[in-house]
């Protein structure tokens, strides 16, 4: 098989290991992402008298932290305009408020059902949930998200069909050897096995060139990228991990094709 | 006399719905018999002989072929089945990439033969054939009658119990053919393989003892 003939396997393999790896970087900094945002994000509840963390929680299992605001702040504010005796009567008409975080990244529409779920308490006065600051910066990730997993699926399918072209080359190349080896009596592994040898050979260069691509970027680039997400988490980039699933993956990739020239090469002898 | 194949009641057609090929026939080979099946194109010859190298399932009767059910048999029963022959096609059915020794060895590789015993039969059915000059060579190299002798000791190479060969001179001159009549004859006559051979006509100058079956109107007649 000469280099041509490689070369024709070895770059629609790669654009679908590409395809592959893109999604898992893509996947990586949005988790990252939304780890960011959860972190950052909290409700804001006011409440008629003082609650502990147990009462939200039974109120909605979602709540993974509160933190009571402190008073002092207010109450402050509230001296320097009106006196002491009225102050007493102040303070006490003053709900109690609350900061509440939650256990994961939720998308808006969960929000809006955790509130609900609080408004049904009736010691809870007002919830604040910040949706459009929660919202805005993260719809236009996911948009990009979308976008990207759009272009790698029609990625995969464009290589997968170009793949698909080259079995049918590779089919015609070798029929009428495996058919002859067939007639006399080789086992499929032996009549497959020059097919097996070149699949793994150029499912391991494409392993190796998608790595080398991404181990590149994540040298040379991520360092001076300016996105501090990817700067400061390179390993969102590329893993020891992902080199065992590319590796998995091309094997799959060619495992399927060359059996499906095997298969399809069987039939009478014309 | 061992049978080498024996059929009885042997249907064949390429698909259960379609017209019966052959219908009907029921014959047997013994062990080191030369037998000649012939018959007019398109009588059903080569089906038969695909039907005895289990390419071709029957589709009604039986046939036993080297001890193998060839109606029950499986793919990897098939395989060992298929190591016993020894086939020579009309068009020589060469594997164009490999060397003449190559192409040769083929049988041998599959049979896992040891290189010991790859290199003591070898030698004799090259001389005999005249191959010697040419093992580095490639088929496309070479003319019709050499590519075809090539096929017959690829058919010889590893002493099958069986060999089948389907108009192995259809496409070949007088000299040639001569040449591959004489070696099939001689595997016969002198190493007491079983050969089993379909051609439209059997050759004047075939001077071995032999058998001749005829194909006519979907049945086999002995002659």
């Amino acid at each position: 098989m000469n280099f041509k003939n490689h070369l024709m396997f070895i770059l629609p393999l790669m654009a679908i290991l590409l395809g592959i790896e893109f999604f898992f970087v893509f996947d990586r900094v949005t988790k990252s992402y939304e780890e960011s945002l959860t972190k950052s994000y909290t409700m804001f509840v006011s409440t008629k008298k003082p609650m502990k963390f147990s009462d939200f929680k039974a109120l909605d299992s979602k709540i993974a932290t509160v933190e009571l605001v402190k008073r002092d702040y207010i109450e402050n504010k509230m001296k320097e305009m009106i006196n002491r005796s009225n102050m007493k009567k102040s303070l006490k008409l003053l709900p109690y408020f609350y900061n509440l975080g939650l256990e994961s990244y939720l998308k808006i529409e969960i929000i809006e059902e955790i509130k609900k779920e609080l408004e049904k308490n009736k010691n809870i006065i007002t919830i604040e949930t910040f949706s459009n600051s929660y919202t805005t910066s993260y719809k236009l990730f996911s948009f990009i998200k979308l976008i990207f997993n759009i272009f790698i699926i029609f990625m995969i399918v464009v290589s997968l069909l170009l793949i698909l072209k080259q079995m049918e080359i590779w089919k015609f190349k070798h029929k009428e050897r495996m058919k002859i080896m067939e007639i006399f009596g080789a086992s499929v592994f032996m009549r497959s096995r020059v097919l097996f040898i070149m699949a793994l050979i150029d499912a391991l260069l494409s392993t190796l060139f998608v790595s080398a691509i991404f181990i590149l970027i994540k040298i040379k680039w991520a360092m001076n990228s300016g996105i501090e997400m990817i700067s400061k988490h390179q390993e969102f980039l590329f893993t020891s991990n992902d080199v065992i699933i590319l590796f998995s993956s091309a094997i799959l990739i060619v495992l399927i094709t060359v059996y499906i020239v095997v298969f399809s090469s069987k039939g009478t002898i014309e | 006399m061992s049978n080498i194949i024996h059929a009885e009641n042997l249907t064949l057609s390429y698909k259960k719905d379609q017209e019966d090929i052959l219908s009907n026939i029921s014959f047997n080979v013994h062990k080191g018999e030369f037998v000649f099946i012939t018959g007019l194109s398109g009588s059903g010859k080569s089906t038969l002989l695909k039907s005895i190298y289990g390419e071709l399932k029957p589709k009604m009767g039986s046939l036993t072929v080297v001890e193998n059910d060839l109606v029950t048999i499986k793919s990897k029963q098939l395989e060992k089945f298929r190591r016993k022959l020894g086939i020579v096609f009309q068009d020589y059915k060469l594997i164009n990439e490999w060397t003449i020794e190559e192409n040769i060895r083929l049988p041998l590789k599959i049979a896992k033969a040891t290189e010991k015993t790859q290199l003591g039969r070898m030698p004799l059915l090259l001389a005999h054939a005249n191959l010697f000059d040419i093992l580095e060579r490639y088929p496309l190299e070479l003319s019709g009658g050499e590519q075809q002798r090539v096929g017959v000791v690829r058919a010889l190479v590893h002493e099958p119990l069986l060999i089948l060969a389907d108009e192995p001179t259809g496409n070949l001159d007088a000299e040639s053919s001569a040449v591959i009549w004489k070696l099939l004859g001689e595997a016969s006559s002198l190493l007491d393989i079983t050969v089993l051979v379909v051609t439209h006509q059997i050759p004047k100058i075939f001077a071995f003892p032999h058998r001749h079956l005829t194909i006519k109107e979907k049945g086999l007649y002995e002659l």
